[in-house]
């Protein structure tokens, strides 16, 4: 059956070096802004939802952006400790709801070992899933994906390392894995947690070599959520100006890094969408060559009776072919491109990341190509509508 | 039955008012218009068809005055009533001979009958490369296809312009007898434009412009 669909199909393939260059150039423009864009989402989602609705980090003085990466993502090295004692009153202000105590400086296989309370999974709305919560000194309930990657299970043991990297002096405690967590795509599933004794022991231990037994106890951080928003408002600077601590508001930190994130982002972005501009007038050119060349056989066309309307469909479809090839190859690319850098990078931040394809993005740069085709095939169509057929029959001659 | 009236036709204000004489032709009737280049034949052949619209007088084919319809059924009358024979690029180079027979009946609306396609391509010896691009075609195909093209859908008027002006007198022969058989076996008109003298003795009818 011939229809006008089939022509536009047969037009577009009778050119392939033509349309695939168009299609590549428009995949690639595509991809691009999808790719970045979905790395851009799928970082302030990790990010963003790490935070647990912890509304304040109390830790030693130093960047505020280092103990919030440090205290709530896991992935910046303390800024330093703060004395147990001081993190204690904070807890008993009436404005805090809850107060949870962290305490770093081991590793087991490179996965932190966290020293805190049993508050700390509830942060991330996370419940002990087989066995129990830890109770005693050198217990530990891990995270459901080390648990799975490390092929760890209840009861086994091991020892852990000093540190934060896995190269790090082995400690002679011994410590035993006592519950697993349920999984929550946050990054509790990749931690190992203990009470705070465990860590202050392990360290004591290191003490007692040196002959220092009368250090006060510290902690690392301290996780805070208020009551009301009010202590939101004096707490940070009550503690930044009267103690030797600082308080790190994480949504606004996350705010700063992600705005220095942004520019690079934004740059991308531009990059892209200037290849996108510069495909866009490669397709409009290629429409304005294509009918000029194609003049004599759409003048062919309405000598077999094709009507105006349809020898516009017959371009329109082109442009759509092409266009929708290239919004396919530009999202199989972008798919690609995202799955491949956290794989070849191989950067921490990067590893399970969980992906957001962005929509609204995906949306706008389908809007945006629509668009531009109509632009294109209509400026096409003009030398159509005018179109001489006796003039251009006769000029073929 | 086709009638032109004092027709004339000019290209723009400054151009030569071009006159032609009457023409009458009975139904089957063919004619061969000669003449030099430059005289207006393929103008003529081009009113015809309805690709120019007469600059005065009137042009009837089968009762209809085709310098009256509007340009919609102007499209579809040009469609079904009329073939064209070029003298070159005969046919879509996208499409292969079957699709561009296929396309020659889908844009006149009629039912894509592979019986009609079928019976044109043998009877024109082109059976055996309907699946071949136009471009891959040989001269003698190219041709054949340039006159199926233009009876495959039964017109009741072929126009030809020049068909043979660059053909050996071998081929010239051949394609001449291939259009007259098939406006005979359509029961068309045929209507030839050439300044090639080769063809005359082929016709009864002939007007010299």
């Amino acid at each position: 059956m011939m229809n006008v669909w089939k022509i536009s199909v047969k037009n577009t393939l009778s050119k392939p070096l033509d349309v695939l260059l168009t299609v590549l150039f428009l995949g690639v423009s595509i991809a691009l802004l999808l790719g970045v864009e979905e790395l851009n989402e799928s970082f302030k989602n990790k990010f963003n939802n790490n935070l647990g609705g912890v509304d304040l980090v109390i830790g030693a003085k130093g960047s505020s952006l280092q103990l919030v990466m440090a205290s709530l993502l896991h992935l910046d090295s303390p800024t330093g400790n703060i004395p147990y004692e001081e993190a204690l009153k904070i807890s008993r202000n009436k404005l805090v709801k809850k107060a949870i105590p962290i305490s770093y400086g081991d590793n087991y296989l490179g996965y932190r070992i966290v020293g805190t309370t049993n508050d700390f999974p509830e942060i991330y709305n996370a419940t002990i899933a087989e066995g129990r919560a830890p109770e005693k000194a050198f217990e530990v309930a891990i995270g459901a994906v080390l648990a799975e990657k490390e092929h760890l299970h209840i009861g086994d043991t091991f020892k852990s390392t000093h540190g934060l990297v896995s190269d790090g002096h082995v400690h002679n405690k011994v410590m035993t894995i006592v519950g697993i967590y349920t999984k929550t795509n946050q990054v509790l599933d990749k931690l190992l947690v203990t009470p705070l004794e465990s860590v202050w022991r392990m360290h004591e231990h290191h003490d007692e070599e040196h002959h220092d037994d009368d250090k006060p106890k510290e902690v690392t951080a301290l996780l805070v959520k208020f009551r009301t928003p009010i202590g939101l408002l004096t707490f940070p600077r009550k503690i930044n100006e009267s103690t030797n601590m600082q308080a790190a508001l994480p949504k606004y930190e996350m705010e700063k890094l992600f705005n220095f994130i942004g520019v690079g982002v934004t740059t991308v972005n531009w990059i892209a969408y200037l290849i996108l501009g510069l495909s866009c007038l490669g397709l409009g050119i290629n429409f304005l060559k294509l009918v000029k060349e194609r003049a004599y056989d759409l003048a062919l066309l309405r000598t077999y009776g094709a009507r105006i309307s349809e020898l516009i469909r017959i371009i329109l479809y082109e442009g759509l072919i092409i266009t929708g090839v290239a919004i396919i190859i530009g999202l199989l690319l972008s798919q690609l491109i995202v799955y491949c850098i956290p794989h070849v990078l191989n950067i921490e931040v990067f590893q399970d990341l969980t992906l957001f394809i962005p929509y609204i993005s995906f949306v706008k740069v389908i809007g945006l190509l629509l668009g531009i085709l109509v632009v294109t095939v209509f400026i096409a169509i003009i030398p159509i509508t005018k179109m001489k057929i006796s003039k251009v029959l006769n000029d073929e001659v | 039955m086709i009638e032109t009236q004092n027709l004339t036709y000019q290209y723009s204000k400054n151009d030569e008012l071009l006159t032609f004489p009457d023409i009458t032709l009975k139904h089957k009737d063919g004619l061969l218009i000669l003449g030099k280049s430059g005289i207006g034949k393929t103008t003529l052949l081009h009113l015809f068809a309805g690709l120019l619209t007469p600059t005065s007088g009137s042009i009837k084919i089968d009762e209809i005055q085709i310098e009256t319809l509007s340009s919609t059924k102007l499209d579809a009358f040009r469609g079904s009533a009329i073939g064209l024979v070029f003298q070159k690029n005969r046919a879509l180079r996208s499409l292969t001979v079957v699709e561009n027979l296929q396309a020659r009946l889908f844009f006149n609306r009629k039912p894509e009958d592979m019986k009609v396609i079928n019976d044109v391509l043998l009877q024109l010896d082109l059976d055996n490369c309907k699946h071949k691009k136009v471009n891959e075609l040989s001269v003698g195909q190219s041709q054949r296809l340039g006159i199926a093209m233009a009876i495959v859908h039964k017109p009741k008027l072929i126009l030809a312009d020049e068909p043979t002006s660059s053909l050996d007198d071998e081929n010239c022969n051949r394609v001449m007898k291939l259009l007259l058989d098939q406006a005979a076996i359509t029961h068309a008109n045929l209507i030839v434009i050439t300044h090639d003298h080769r063809v005359m003795p082929l016709f009864s009818n002939v007007l010299k412009l």
